[in-house]
């Protein structure tokens, strides 16, 4: 909001020089965004909050230096005289809804001679960012920005009846509004109807037939009150936003109806040669009376921390418009009219806080005897995060978003969609954290690197008959130029992660569902007979389309599950005191018998540790048909040292078993 | 006959007695001292080991082979103690003498280029926001805050109902909601953990929540549909503003360092009261003003504020008995102010150009 530093003066004597009263405003919750010197005028950006609608205007700011300072406020003047015929026989007014408008004030001007504004106003208007129209139209935008009473200005001779009437709107009804716009309206949008229909949207903007023009000689001032909610509902479900509507729907000053009406009046005279009628027509059912607020010293006192004096709580609440009762205990505060947002004691609480200074309480660090608590599974998160950068993954985060295709294509669910995507590409919550890494690999591709290694560890999203569940996944994804990544590298990664977590043996096999992996390629992994990841090189046509020319290797592990067998404790096991002893065999065995098949062969022979294969080649002297396997076997005994005879005896065994198993030759 | 002839010989053909013994031992003795003075080369001195201390022809093993096994009876201790001390003082001299070859040899070497860079075993790099995340926990553990999670999909209620945002309240506009039904939407923030953690706790509390949140903006350099949160908030009896502010304080000073001043403006949420901003002084400045804080020598960093006794009356808690307080803020805008981070796009794009800064 832009507030002119000599239009503040107006009002009030603001210290110098404007840098000061910049940082009072600021201190006190008005936050000055900037100072600035333009065309002569000293402007003032301030960032105002929600709550605060009495202080988006000239008035308002002065009325908070005169609060800050304790300084004397000077009301606009309102001067004008009034011709004999009263207004009521020119007018009426009638409140249909009293619910959604509980004030409705009319003031009529009429001889008005149609005009450009004087220089002065327009100067004040343009530096507000408020186009000038006439004199008409710019005296309610002046007062607007001087008081924040949001105004109206009917042409009186087109208005049916000469007369208002506040109701809700038919349904079907239409009403063009000031921007052109015909507009469908319905039971909840309330109007200003004059003997035959709807002219104006009330509290939002007025109707296009009864603007003023450059014919209009006599008019009709509205200054009202309108509920906040309502005027809120039309303007959100027409989705006009107008300086009007934003005002009533924070809460405007039901006291501040009148008096801007007057204002306008004696503006019109002065500066359009009206002649005001008699009197107001004032149409207020029931009065709107602030009530009083509690206020104990006990709680100023709880909430703030320390003990202000009372007479300072006084003097801040007086200086704000507040009327205070002393009681035993503390007061009664009756908030001013124009503090809708001031209700409960809280509220009242707050405004002593933020007067009084907050730089003015003491720094307290409370007392506290209980524990820190970590999240569940937070740990086995930081191990598994840890791991992967030992292993050289930087961590990526990509976005929660996914569009539907992928979505379709990479996930096991189908996607929670959102109702208003920002981008229509990212429509859905992703159910699979592939397309964002693949993404995430395709643009360090793009950006001249060799290589890129990424892991995420973040949620998917999935609704299940009307519940929502946020699965956490980690991912993992490997490619390089120079480099090439193979799945062994990647089996290699995975199987490290897997193994921070409990004595579980994993077993590999043939993906169930491997859409986007190269088949015979990939393999997903087991524990309990559940699938706790997947991992492989990408399908050959996922990498065309996005043109990776080298291996992709992904990996996806399901967090949910693999959290379930815990953290791995560590529990000693005592050192082997006997050398452990090997042997290598060369094998050659036939095409499509898989290692763990050997392994599981073998089986669980006495003192043997382990076997691991050593090389694999085929071709040259391997005949079609058959592979070669350098197997290594490894024995140790708890005990005693091996024999040369034992471990012999041991080494035919697993021969024999291979042989008689796979018919498996040894070379 | 040299004394190196005679060694071939035994003592009986040499007619030894002790005093001959002890005149060979000292001869041969000379010979070595004299053959020593002339090995200076690490091959010389190899040479002389070998001459000296071979296993088949060196001299000292021809003398205990041909002197002191056929050693008579009563000559043999003298034989024996001589040949011992001899060749004790030759295998030193000799291994002295070689390792100062060899380290001679090894400093006369050119050496390797140490400058070349070796073979790089890279560790992956941590994200910003966790490295933000990682230290805002440690130091709000250290003040006794447990961590609290809650989901990303939230309801209206938590989101906004129960946080005291009014239906129909401009409050609610400036959240900029993402929706996936009418009720269902993308938590704003991270506060709807604060009446979650009420709902399962009763105070007194103290919890740290940290998470994703979402808004309704179009992504550019400081906007991000998708950001992360850290929500601090402490329910007890005797809770006040001062306890807010001494709590803001160190987490500024341990964040950012202990010169960096914190500054609370009035403002303005609908469930905290009073509220206020917090500002530190520009870390970039130091207070005096600049391009980056626009002058003003202050960087707005988060939102704060007595919880609202409007609260506790979602979650059963007795207002005239409890106050808290609670502060948030965004975990991108800390790592972009403490690492000087341009564009909060670069968070979410897997860079390692990127990442690789934050290793």
């Amino acid at each position: 909001m832009r507030i002119l530093l000599s239009w503040v003066k107006e009002f009030v004597d603001a210290p110098e020089p404007a840098g000061e009263l910049a940082r009072a405003l600021t201190k006190a919750g008005l936050t000055v965004e900037s100072v600035a010197e333009e065309r002569g005028e000293t402007v003032l950006e301030i960032e105002l909050n929600t709550n605060r609608p009495d202080a988006m205007n000239h008035f308002g700011v002065a009325r908070e230096v005169a609060a800050i300072y304790g300084r004397e406020l000077r009301r606009p003047k309102v001067e004008f005289r009034e011709a004999a015929k009263p207004a009521g026989e020119s007018a009426a007014i009638e409140i249909a809804d009293a619910a959604l408008c509980a004030r409705y004030v009319g003031r009529v001007a009429a001889d008005v001679k149609i005009a450009p504004s004087p220089d002065w106003m327009r100067r004040r208007l343009e530096q507000c960012e408020i186009r000038a129209i006439n004199n008409v139209a710019d005296v309610t935008n002046y007062v607007l920005l001087e008081i924040g009473q949001p105004t109206h200005a009917f042409d009186l001779d087109t208005l049916g009846g000469a007369r208002i009437v506040v109701r809700r709107a038919a349904a079907g009804e239409r009403l063009t509004t000031l921007d052109g716009v015909a507009r469908a309206l319905d039971r909840e949008s309330l109007v200003i109807a004059d003997a035959k229909r709807a002219v104006a949207l009330a509290g939002v903007m007025g109707g296009a037939e009864t603007e003023i023009s450059a014919r209009t000689r006599n008019v009709l001032i509205e200054s009202a009150w309108f509920d906040p909610a309502s005027i809120r509902r039309t303007a959100r479900r027409l989705n006009l936003h107008t300086e009007a509507s934003h005002r009533f729907e924070r809460g405007a000053d039901v006291e501040a109806a009148p008096w801007a009406a007057d204002r306008i009046a004696g503006l019109l005279e002065q500066l359009a040669g009206a002649t005001v009628l008699a009197g107001r027509i004032d149409c207020y059912p029931s009065e709107r009376r602030r009530t009083a607020i509690p206020l104990r010293a006990s709680s100023l006192r709880r909430h703030l921390g320390i003990e202000i004096p009372p007479d300072e709580v006084e003097r801040i609440l007086e200086a704000l418009g507040f009327r205070l009762d002393p009681r035993e205990a503390g007061w009664e505060a009756i908030p001013p009219t124009w503090r809708l947002d001031v209700e409960r004691e809280i509220d009242v609480i707050e405004e002593v806080a933020r007067l009084y200074g907050y730089d003015r309480f003491p720094s307290r660090l409370p007392a506290w005897s209980g524990g820190a608590e970590a999240a569940p599974n937070a740990r086995a998160e930081q191990r598994l995060a840890e791991a992967a950068r030992s292993l050289g993954y930087d961590e990526a985060i990509t976005y929660s978003f996914i569009g539907s295709a992928e979505a379709g294509r990479f996930g096991s669910w189908p996607a929670v969609a959102v109702r208003n995507p920002v981008s229509e590409l990212q429509d859905v919550l992703r159910n699979s954290a592939v397309p964002g890494l693949l993404r995430a690999v395709e643009w360090n591709l793009n950006r001249g690197q060799n290589e890129a290694r990424l892991f995420e560890i973040g949620r998917l999203y999935r609704a299940e008959g009307g519940t929502f569940s946020e699965p956490p996944v980690m991912a993992l994804a490997a490619t390089g130029r120079a480099k090439l990544v193979d799945f062994f590298h990647l089996k290699a990664d995975v199987t490290s992660l897997l193994n921070l977590f409990a004595g579980q043996t994993f077993h590999v096999e043939q993906p169930t569902d491997s859409a986007y992996y190269r088949a015979g390629h990939s393999a997903q992994i087991l524990a309990d007979g559940v699938v706790i990841a997947r991992f492989g090189e990408i399908h050959p046509e996922l990498a065309a389309e996005r043109k990776f020319r080298h291996p992709v290797l992904l990996a996806e592990i399901w967090l949910d599950r693999l959290y379930r067998l815990g953290l791995r404790q560590p529990s000693f096991r005592p050192l082997p005191r006997m050398p452990a002893v090997d042997r290598d065999f060369s094998l050659l065995l036939p095409e499509g018998t898989p290692f763990e098949r050997i392994v599981e062969a073998a089986g669980r022979p006495p003192h043997l540790v382990r076997l691991e294969p050593v090389e694999i080649f085929r071709g040259e002297q391997v005949p079609e048909g058959k592979y070669s396997l350098l197997l290594r076997a490894v024995w140790q005994r708890e005990d005693a040292t091996l024999t040369d005879e034992e471990v012999n005896g041991y080494a035919r065994e697993i021969v024999e078993t291979l042989k008689r198993e796979f018919g498996a030759e040894q070379r | 006959m040299s004394v190196t002839e005679q060694t071939a010989q035994s003592l009986v053909d040499l007619g030894a007695d002790a005093a001959l013994v002890e005149k060979l031992y000292a001869e041969l003795g000379e010979l070595f001292d004299g053959e020593l003075a002339q090995a200076a080369s690490a091959e010389q001195v190899r040479a002389l080991r070998d001459r000296w201390l071979g296993r088949k022809q060196g001299l000292l093993t021809a003398t205990n082979d041909s002197w002191l096994k056929t050693a008579p009876r009563d000559l043999k201790p003298a034989v024996g103690r001589l040949q011992n001390k001899l060749k004790a003082r030759v295998e030193e001299i000799v291994e002295q003498r070689g390792r100062a070859a060899a380290a001679a040899v090894v400093r006369a070497e050119p050496g390797i280029d140490i400058t070349l860079p070796g073979p790089e075993r890279v560790i992956g790099a941590r994200h910003p926001v966790r490295i933000v995340r990682e230290e805002i926990e440690h130091i709000f553990r250290g003040l006794g805050y447990s961590v609290f999670d809650g989901p990303e999909i939230e309801s209206d209620y938590y989101n906004f109902e129960a946080l005291n945002f009014p239906d129909n309240h401009p409050a609610r506009d400036a959240m900029d909601t993402i929706f996936l039904t009418k009720t269902m939407l993308l938590r704003t923030h991270t506060s709807p953990c604060q009446i979650r953690a009420m709902e399962k706790t009763r105070p007194p509390l103290r919890y740290v929540v940290f998470g994703k949140c979402y808004r309704h903006d179009a992504p550019d350099a400081t906007h991000s549909p998708m950001f992360h949160q850290f929500e601090a908030f402490a329910v007890d009896e005797n809770i006040s503003f001062c306890d807010l502010k001494g709590t803001l304080e160190h987490f500024t000073r341990q964040f950012f360092g202990a010169s960096v001043r914190a500054r609370f403006r009035p403002s303005f949420f609908p469930f905290t009261e009073p509220s206020a901003e917090v500002d530190i002084s520009c870390i970039f400045c130091d207070g005096r003003g600049c391009r980056k804080c626009k002058q003003s020598g202050y960087i707005e960093i988060l939102g704060s504020g007595m919880i609202d006794p409007a609260l506790y009356g979602y979650v059963n808690y007795d207002p005239e008995r409890y106050s808290g307080f609670a502060f948030g803020c965004g975990l991108e805008r800390l790592a972009i102010l403490k690492y000087g981070v341009e564009d909060i796009q670069l968070f979410f794009q897997g860079d390692a150009r990127f990442l690789r800064q934050f290793r």
